[in-house]
This record gives C-alpha cells, sequence and structure tokens, in this order.
C-alpha cells in the first residue's frame, strides 16, 4: 500500500474506533452533566454489554452461522434490542443501589462506591467467562479473552481497492449514526430531555419547579447505560474478541474523549471520540502500538492543563 | 490614604451582571459599610475584593496594588527551571532505551568496575551522533510544552483568595464558614497559618521551631480568643458552639490573620440586641488596633451606630456614597430599599 | 490539639506486633504467624501513603501501586549486579525514596489543581502507564522476568537470608514504626491543621491564607514517597523488582479498602484496616482455597468455586457497603465521623 492508502485506511480504523469510543463517552458525559459524578464503573458496565451480547450469540446459535447469512442480521438486531436493554437497566440499577443515597454525602464518597462497583462488574465479567456455554469455551480459562465470532463479514465495500471500507465499518455508522441524532433530538426537543437538562444546571431548582429529581436521574443512567450497551455490541462485532478487563481501556479511552470534547457536552463527547479514534489508530501505525496508551494519557494530561473545559465546553464560573 | 480602591469594577457571570461599573475608596482606619437590598451584588464585591472571582473589568488595589501574584523575575526564573527540566524529561524519556543501551549496558561487564567516565563519553557520543533528532527536537517540544503549561497554570492562579489573604485581607462569610470539626482554638490556629514558619521538616522531626512556635502560637490564639471573649470555649468543637458564638469565632479567626482590611459579611445576622451591642462594641475594638473594616449588613442600627461612611449598592450599581445622615436622606437609596410611591392606588 | 488520656490503636498495634515473634519462640513448635504479618506491614506503609493525600487531604489517588512499582524497580536497578549501581542497602533505600518523591512532584505539579474525581482518573490512568512503560522498556526493567537476584541487607556483617524470617520482620516493622511516628507529627502540627481544614472547607482555608495547591501537592508528594519505600521494602525482601504486572490496579485498590474500611485520617485506623484486609486476603482466602482444594471442591477449571476468583468483587462489594453504612470506617478518626454523619451531635475530645 503506498503512504497515502495507509493513512486513509488508518483513517477509517480511527473513525470506526471513535464511533465506538464516543458512544461510551455520551453515556459518561450524560451521567457527569447531571449530578457530577464520573462513573467509574462505565467501562465495566461497557464490558458486561460484551459478555451479554455474546451470551445472546450462544443462546441463538448465531455462533454457527455464517457470516452475511440472512439469520445473522436479525440476530443482530435483537442483541441491538437486548443489550442496551440490559446495561442501561443495570446502569439505572446502579444508580439506585450505589448512588442515589450518597448524592449529598462527601464528596468523596460516591467515587469511592463507583469505584466499589466497577470492581463488582469486573469481577462478574470474570465470573461469566467461566460459564459453560460453548461461546465461553465451556467455562474452561474464565479469566481469559474471548473470540466473539465474525458475524458481520469482512468484504470490502470498496470492491478491489488497497484501501479497505468494509461492511463492519458500515455497520458502525448505520447504528452509531442514527443513534446520535435520536439522542440529539430526545435531550432537545421532548420534556424528558428538557427535564435532564434543568436538572444538570440547577438541581434544587427543577425540584422546585416539580420536576422528578431522582426519576430524571435514573433516566439518565438508562439512557447513558444503553449507548454504552450499543456500544458493546458494535465494538465486539468489529473487534471479534471481548475480556474481563477491557472495561478500563475502553473508560480511560472515553473519558478521555468526553473531556477532550468538553465534559458535559454531547457533541463535545462525538468529536472527542472521533479524535481519540483517530488518535490510537495514527499512534498504532505511525509510533508504536505500544505507546498508544500512554499517548491518550498525555492527551488527557495535556488537555487538563491547557483547556480544561475542553474543546467545546465553556469556563462556567461557579458562584459561591 | 487609601487602603482600597475600586475602579470602575465589573463582574460578570455569563448573561448576569453581578457588579456593575462599581468605583469606591475605603479610606485606611475607617469603619466603612455596604448596604443595599438583597441581591444587589454585595457579597459579589467582596468576593471580588478577597480573589474568589476575577473581575471581568475594571481594577481593585490594596495598598496602591492589586491582589494577585506579580511577574517577579523569580516567577521568570522558575517558569524557564520547570522548561528546561521537562525538556530534559523529554529528552530522557524519547531516548532512554538506546541512551542506556550505550552508556551503561555496553560498557558495563560484570565484577569490573563500571568506568563513569566512559559511559559519559558515549552517551555524549550518542547525542553527538545526530543532535537534531536525539536532543534538540525533544529538547524544545518538551521544554515548551514544559513553559506554557507553568505559565498556563500560574495565569490561572494569580488571582488567588491566598494570595489576597497574604496581602492582608481577611473575611467572614455571610453562610459561616468555619472548620466544623475542629476546636476553636484549632480554628484560630488555623487563621495565623500564613504567619507560622514551621515547615514539614520541622513537624516531623519535632525540632525545637516546632515546639516553639506551637506554644508561642497557642498563647497568641488565646489572646485573641480573650479578645472576642471566647477563650472558655476554645477547646469546644467548632459546631458546638451557639451561633453567637460560631459569629465571634469566625472573626476571631480573621484577625488571627493580622489583617490590615477586615471583611465582615453580614456580621449581626441572627442576634439579638444584646449581642448586637457587642458587636458593635468589637468592630470598635477591632478600629483601634488599627484594622479597617468592611462590612456588609442589613441590620440598619448597626450600620447608622458605627459606620463611617457608607456605600450603597443597587443591581450591581452604586447608587450613593457618604456619611450615614447623607445617606440615610438620600431619596434614591429610599427608594431603592422601600419603593416608589404610586400617585394612584396599584392596580388590584 | 489535646493528647488523650488511652492509649491509641496504632501504638497498641506496633507494640503487640513487635511482641509476636518473641511469643513464637516461647510457644511449643515455633508457629511461623510472624512470617504472614510482613506482607501486612508493607501494605500498611501503602496504606499510610495514600492515607496522606486521600485521608488528610481528602483528595483519591487510585494509582498508588504505581509508585510502589517505582521504588521496587528504582531499588532494583540500584542494587542488581547486572547494573553498575550496586549500592547498599541504606543508600539505595534512601535514594529510592527522593525518587518517589520527586516522580510524585513530576504527576502531582500539572494535576493537583484538578477536581477531586479528575485527580482521580488521572491518578488511575497514572497506575496504568507506569505499569506499560515498565513492560515495554524491558531492556532495562527485564519485562515479566523482573530485576533479579537483589543481594539481601547486611548490617554490620549481618546477612539477612530469606529464610529466617525475623530479621525482615523486625525491619519492617520499624520501618513501619517510624513511618507511623513522622505521620503522627504531621498530623499533629501545623501542617496536618492545614490539610484537615483543606478536606473540610477548601474555599474558606484558601481565604484564611492557606495555599491549598501547594499543600495538597506536598501530600501528594510525601504519599508518593512514602509508597515508593513500601516498593523498595519488598523488592529487597523479594530480591527481586517483580513483574509490572504485580504492581497493577488491585494492589492500588487494596491500598483504598485499607484506608476506606480501616478509617480514613486515622494512622490507627490505616493499620486496622491493613490487618483485616490482607489479613483476609493472605490468611483467609488461603486457608480456605486450601481446605476447599484437600476435599476437592475446587476444579481448576471451575471458576464459581475457587475463591480467589470472587476477590474483586469483595473488594468492591467491601467498598459500596462502607459507603453506604460507615463512610469513617472502622476506625474513625474523630473528625472524618462527624464529616459523614453531618446530622449526628458530636463530643468534643477530652482536654
Amino acid at each position: 500500500m503506498s503512504g497515502s492508502e495507509i493513512f486513509l485506511q488508518q483513517l477509517i480504523i480511527g473513525l470506526s474506533n471513535g464511533m465506538i469510543i464516543a458512544l461510551i463517552a455520551l453515556g459518561y458525559t450524560m451521567v457527569y452533566g447531571i449530578i457530577e459524578l464520573i462513573n467509574f464503573a462505565h467501562g465495566d458496565l461497557f464490558m458486561l454489554g460484551s459478555f451479554a451480547a455474546l451470551t445472546v450469540v450462544g443462546v441463538l446459535g448465531l455462533d454457527h452461522l455464517a457470516a452475511g447469512a440472512p439469520g445473522m442480521w436479525l440476530g443482530l438486531f435483537l442483541m441491538l434490542l437486548i443489550v442496551p436493554v440490559f446495561c442501561g437497566g443495570l446502569n439505572w440499577l446502579a444508580d439506585r443501589f450505589a448512588y442515589r443515597h450518597l448524592r449529598d454525602s462527601t464528596k468523596l464518597a460516591p467515587l469511592v462506591s463507583a469505584i466499589g462497583l466497577s470492581f463488582v462488574f469486573m469481577n462478574i465479567g470474570l465470573l461469566w467467562g467461566g460459564v459453560p456455554m460453548n461461546v465461553f469455551s465451556l467455562g474452561r480459562s474464565a479469566a481469559s479473552p474471548k473470540d466473539f465470532p465474525a458475524l458481520v463479514s469482512n468484504a470490502n465495500l470498496l470492491g478491489q481497492s488497497a484501501v479497505e471500507f468494509t461492511t463492519k465499518d458500515l455497520m458502525v455508522f448505520v447504528v452509531t449514526l442514527p443513534l446520535m441524532v435520536l439522542l440529539t433530538w430526545f435531550v432537545k426537543g421532548t420534556r424528558s430531555g428538557k427535564a435532564m437538562r434543568a436538572v444538570a444546571q440547577d438541581r434544587l431548582a427543577a425540584r422546585l419547579m416539580g420536576i422528578p429529581v431522582d426519576r430524571v436521574i435514573g433516566q439518565t443512567f438508562l439512557i447513558g447505560g444503553a449507548l454504552a450497551g450499543v456500544a458493546s455490541v458494535v465494538s465486539s462485532v468489529y473487534n471479534n474478541t471481548i475480556y474481563f478487563q477491557m472495561g478500563y481501556r475502553a473508560g480511560m479511552d472515553a473519558f478521555t474523549a468526553a473531556v477532550l470534547g468538553g465534559i458535559g457536552s454531547l457533541p463535545g463527547a462525538v468529536l472527542g471520540g472521533l479524535v481519540i479514534g483517530l488518535a490510537r489508530a495514527m499512534c498504532d501505525q505511525y509510533l508504536e502500538t505500544r505507546w498508544t496508551n500512554v499517548l491518550v494519557f498525555t492527551v488527557l494530561i495535556l488537555v487538563l492543563v491547557f483547556r480544561p473545559q475542553g474543546l467545546l465546553g465553556s469556563r462556567a464560573k461557579e458562584k459561591v | 490614604m487609601n487602603i482600597l480602591e475600586i475602579s470602575d469594577l465589573t463582574v460578570r457571570f455569563g448573561g448576569l451582571t453581578a457588579v456593575n461599573a462599581v468605583s469606591l475608596d475605603i479610606p485606611a482606619k475607617e469603619i466603612v459599610s455596604v448596604i443595599g437590598p438583597n441581591g444587589a451584588g454585595k457579597t459579589t464585591l467582596f468576593n471580588a475584593i478577597t480573589g474568589i472571582y476575577d473581575p471581568t473589568s475594571g481594577a481593585i488595589r490594596f495598598n496602591g496594588q492589586e491582589a494577585r501574584r506579580p511577574f517577579r523575575w523569580t516567577t521568570a526564573l522558575a517558569l524557564a527551571l520547570i522548561g528546561f527540566v521537562s525538556g530534559l524529561s523529554l529528552v530522557l524519556i524519547a531516548n532512554v532505551e538506546p541512551l542506556w543501551d550505550t552508556s551503561i549496558t555496553s560498557n558495563y561487564v560484570y565484577e569490573q568496575a563500571f568506568l563513569w567516565s566512559k559511559a559519559f563519553s558515549a552517551a555524549s557520543g550518542y547525542f553527538s551522533e545526530s543532535p537534531g533528532q536525539h536532543f534538540a527536537v525533544p529538547f524544545l517540544i518538551g521544554g515548551l510544552i514544559g513553559l506554557a503549561g507553568a505559565f498556563a497554570i500560574w495565569q490561572r492562579t494569580r488571582r488567588a483568595p491566598e494570595v489576597a489573604a497574604r496581602a492582608g485581607i481577611a473575611r467572614t462569610f455571610q453562610n459561616i464558614r468555619l472548620f466544623n470539626q475542629m476546636t476553636a482554638l484549632d480554628n484560630v490556629l488555623l487563621g495565623m497559618d500564613s504567619q507560622l514558619r514551621t515547615r514539614v521538616w520541622h513537624a516531623a522531626l519535632r525540632l525545637p521551631l516546632y515546639w516553639r512556635e506551637r506554644d508561642e502560637s497557642a498563647r497568641q490564639a488565646m489572646d485573641i480568643l480573650r479578645f472576642v471573649d471566647l477563650d472558655r470555649e476554645a477547646n469546644q468543637l467548632a459546631e458546638n458552639l451557639s451561633y453567637g458564638h460560631q459569629r465571634r469565632l469566625e472573626i476571631a479567626r480573621a484577625l488571627a490573620m493580622q489583617p490590615r482590611l477586615l471583611l465582615l459579611d453580614e456580621p449581626a445576622a441572627g442576634m439579638n440586641p444584646a449581642e448586637t451591642q457587642e458587636l458593635m462594641k468589637l468592630i470598635h475594638d477591632i478600629r483601634e488596633r488599627g484594622i479597617t473594616v468592611l462590612l456588609i449588613e442589613h441590620h440598619m442600627q448597626v450600620v447608622m451606630g458605627i459606620s463611617d461612611r457608607i456605600a450603597v449598592l443597587d443591581h450591581g450599581e452604586k447608587i450613593a456614597a457618604g456619611t450615614p445622615p447623607e445617606v440615610r436622606n438620600n431619596p434614591r437609596v429610599v427608594e431603592a430599599y422601600l419603593g416608589k410611591t404610586y400617585e394612584d392606588p396599584p392596580p388590584t | 490539639m489535646a493528647a488523650r488520656p488511652r492509649i491509641l490503636f496504632h501504638w497498641s498495634f506496633l507494640i503487640v506486633a513487635a511482641l509476636i515473634p518473641l511469643i513464637e519462640l516461647l510457644l511449643p513448635g515455633h508457629p511461623h504467624v510472624g512470617d504472614l504479618l510482613r506482607p501486612i506491614f508493607i501494605m500498611a506503609m501503602l496504606g499510610l501513603g495514600l492515607n496522606i493525600l486521600t485521608g488528610f487531604t481528602g483528595q483519591l489517588n487510585l494509582g498508588v501501586a504505581a509508585f510502589m512499582a517505582v521504588g521496587a524497580y528504582s531499588y532494583a536497578i540500584l542494587t542488581c549486579d547486572i547494573y553498575p549501581f550496586r549500592l547498599g542497602f541504606w543508600s539505595a533505600t534512601a535514594l529510592t525514596v527522593l525518587v518517589g518523591l520527586t516522580v510524585g512532584l513530576f504527576l502531582g505539579l500539572p494535576t493537583i489543581r484538578l477536581r477531586g474525581d479528575y485527580l482521580a482518573i488521572v491518578t488511575l490512568g497514572f497506575g496504568e502507564i507506569v505499569e506499560d512503560v515498565l513492560k515495554n522498556l524491558d531492556s532495562i526493567t527485564k519485562g515479566t522476568q523482573g530485576i533479579n537476584p537483589l543481594p539481601s541487607p547486611s548490617w554490620f556483617g549481618y546477612h539477612f537470608r530469606a529464610e529466617t524470617y525475623q530479621p525482615w520482620y523486625y525491619l519492617f516493622l520499624a520501618f513501619l514504626a517510624v513511618l507511623v511516628l513522622l505521620n503522627r507529627n504531621l498530623q499533629r502540627s501545623r501542617v496536618g491543621r492545614a490539610w484537615i481544614s483543606i478536606r473540610e472547607d477548601e474555599l474558606a482555608s484558601s481565604c484564611m491564607g492557606v495555599n491549598p495547591m501547594k499543600m495538597k501537592l506536598l501530600a501528594f508528594a510525601l504519599g508518593a514517597a512514602q509508597c515508593s519505600l513500601a516498593g523498595a521494602l519488598w523488592a529487597s525482601y523479594l530480591g527481586s523488582s517483580g513483574e509490572p504486572g504485580n504492581y497493577d490496579f488491585q494492589v492500588s485498590i487494596i491500598a483504598l479498602c485499607i484506608v476506606i474500611v480501616g478509617g480514613m485520617g486515622n494512622i490507627g485506623g490505616v493499620l486496622l484496616g491493613a490487618l483485616v484486609i490482607m489479613g483476609f486476603n493472605s490468611i483467609v482466602l488461603e486457608t480456605v482455597t486450601n481446605f476447599l482444594k484437600a476435599h476437592q471442591i475446587i476444579s481448576s477449571s471451575n471458576v464459581f468455586t475457587s475463591p480467589g476468583s470472587w476477590k474483586y468483587m469483595m473488594y468492591g462489594l467491601a467498598l459500596i457497603l462502607m459507603m453506604r453504612f460507615r463512610p469513617e470506617g472502622l476506625l474513625p478518626s474523630r473528625q472524618f465521623k462527624a464529616e459523614a454523619h453531618p446530622d449526628q451531635p458530636h463530643s468534643p475530645p477530652t482536654s
């Protein structure tokens, strides 16, 4: 491949992965925007979604299908229905049982609770890998990564060109783009969305206006979790592998993306996700893969030093 | 001589202009009250003076200088040093493996003495090989990032509350902000913190300076508590004190800073007449010690009773200033507090 | 602050710990219970390092394992034969503490201004970065092999050996006692007062002339130095730097559990927490695992029945439940308990 072809290829890979990161970052930023809590467990929620997706594959017998078979599309559709509900519900439960009662306590308490929850989720992932199903290698070596069957084919939609834009890449965009449009409409256009923005701006005032604050916060967790669920399905199908510690990496990337774009800003999360995805792809290609994580961390530090409000955020002065 | 000069100060929060082009001069050793209806911008003014808010425009000069960290040659030196160190660090980070290889691993033979000079020359050799790529580029990048980052952080923290505090401005808060789980004595000792010279090693190793200063500061703190008549409560937790005592403790803590200017934010709030009288006497005593007092107050008896001068704010603007009789009779002030009189009764 | 008449937990802990090997000598069969206590001392040191930042100043550091790794690897590089430095135990340890301090300063300078949750994530990321870097620079760090063997310390001609644990035991205990003393001295001084005021109300504290950034950075760097010391001691006992995977997130979380469960801001609480958490980890889990293995309930292919695979969940639940029911920890510092339960009346300390 020529130099520009390599670059274009990395561009495609970077954007596809970036969309996945963006979806996870959206969940982070929505929760942070509304209760100013970094949900440490969000990345691990994403991981659990992947395991749920693999379970659906196993239950429906999708691993026996050839990639591209019509039954496979139905299976994918079902996954995109079941897993987000699972993740959204789990996130809602997390808020209800781990965070809600800590809303007005010390600053440290919800953070510590979130870390604890992250660990609980990780352990669930570990144990899930030991479930005696074929897709989990019959429960042997629970801790090792699991293969996710190639449901969507790797066929190059650009025909014979050296640069590949595969069906997988298409799937990523087909799933994520409409979802983001839907989300924007929801937040800007519906009453629930307006209620969310109100609670994010001033919780007490929203309560005084009769908005059921706890319910709205729960809804936010639900939606954020569902987004992570979609991301986990897309990511599993795209990357064909899952492991119980992947939540950490996903969480770090998504958090960096959310901060880069401006925490609390939805378009910022998308922009940040794309930038991080691209940065990772470029670093993998032009530097060395082993330094990619260090690069992401460096980006995080640089953003926090030079522009803590992110690219699209505004510097809000706190009234004392 | 003016201890505080506020010139054309404006403080904006997004769309809300809390303070609008306010100018005020506070002469030294006077007691000046700032009054006005709620939401007039009084506490915002205090917060701007004490460095909590940055002015959107205008200036605040304390003893002729703006209360923010000055850019001295030591600052430039520190920034340059940070830039230099980060440049070097990036050079080391970018080259660590080959550098270690050539200077240490290749020269080291087990059990034989290691020749540091050889290592050093190997290292310099490595750099002179391609000085641009190995040294200059990472050094410049690292140095620039370090310098810019340090400058960005420094710039952002120039106007911070502790700068105003160390310049000699002390304050109390509208909603009492004591350190509730510390004793009254500890609260006052915290106020003295900026004058203490005990450092980490003195404290950790219990050097003589620690003991000397501990006894000396405890003595001084008790003196201050005595001054506000709280010496009997010295070992009570701040949160267990009565409301009136808490207000006095906040003042004691502020006095511990040995300020030149004391800002009191509604010190008489919630006090009964007896306590109010004591407060007025206390403020007089504070002025006797040479401290200028600026207070926000709604309690008109206190305001009229002790102020040398009064400034009136309404909707972020200064609408009147002068002696108590002047202000009391000012029609704009009356209007701000009581509203306009209507020719006809208001519509039902 | 007034001194309390009763004997404080941290002194009782240290005294009892000092007596254990002696008691063992008197018992028939010389049980080596003390051997199991050594990791507790090391983790207690780690906990103390975390406590300075988290307990006193209220900022979360989720990457203490990284500083421990820095300490272990620095010590290993400075003492191992394969590198030319070959320093003795004391100089290597002293230098390692300095390295830890420096790394803490490096990380802290750009980040200490950040809000609590941001700082937590940054330290979390730092933990992973250090692990990555140690793995990547394998020509220096020898990757998963680790840097070994390291010479045992020797004092006045006496060589420490791996077989006799008592000298190691007392060495670690001595270091722990010194750290406890230094931490306590700082806590009951102007420095500790400033730290606690920052935790209670940072804005009011800065209005009183305290520089919160400087104090937080100090706490961060001192904590890093202590964690590095713990790493150095651990490496010297192990005779190896260990591998990068030994200093992963799990270690940082264990340290966090120690501080949270034991009691934030309370030195005695940290020691208790180390006892409880590490006791559970090393002693209880080991015993249960051995028991289950002996009765053949465990099979290596079934992850559900091996107690080790439930560790994460237990640490996680410990944190969640502590925050729900007893956020001040088992042995609370008087101050933090009051902060955690703002609506209950509190008595002042006896003077």
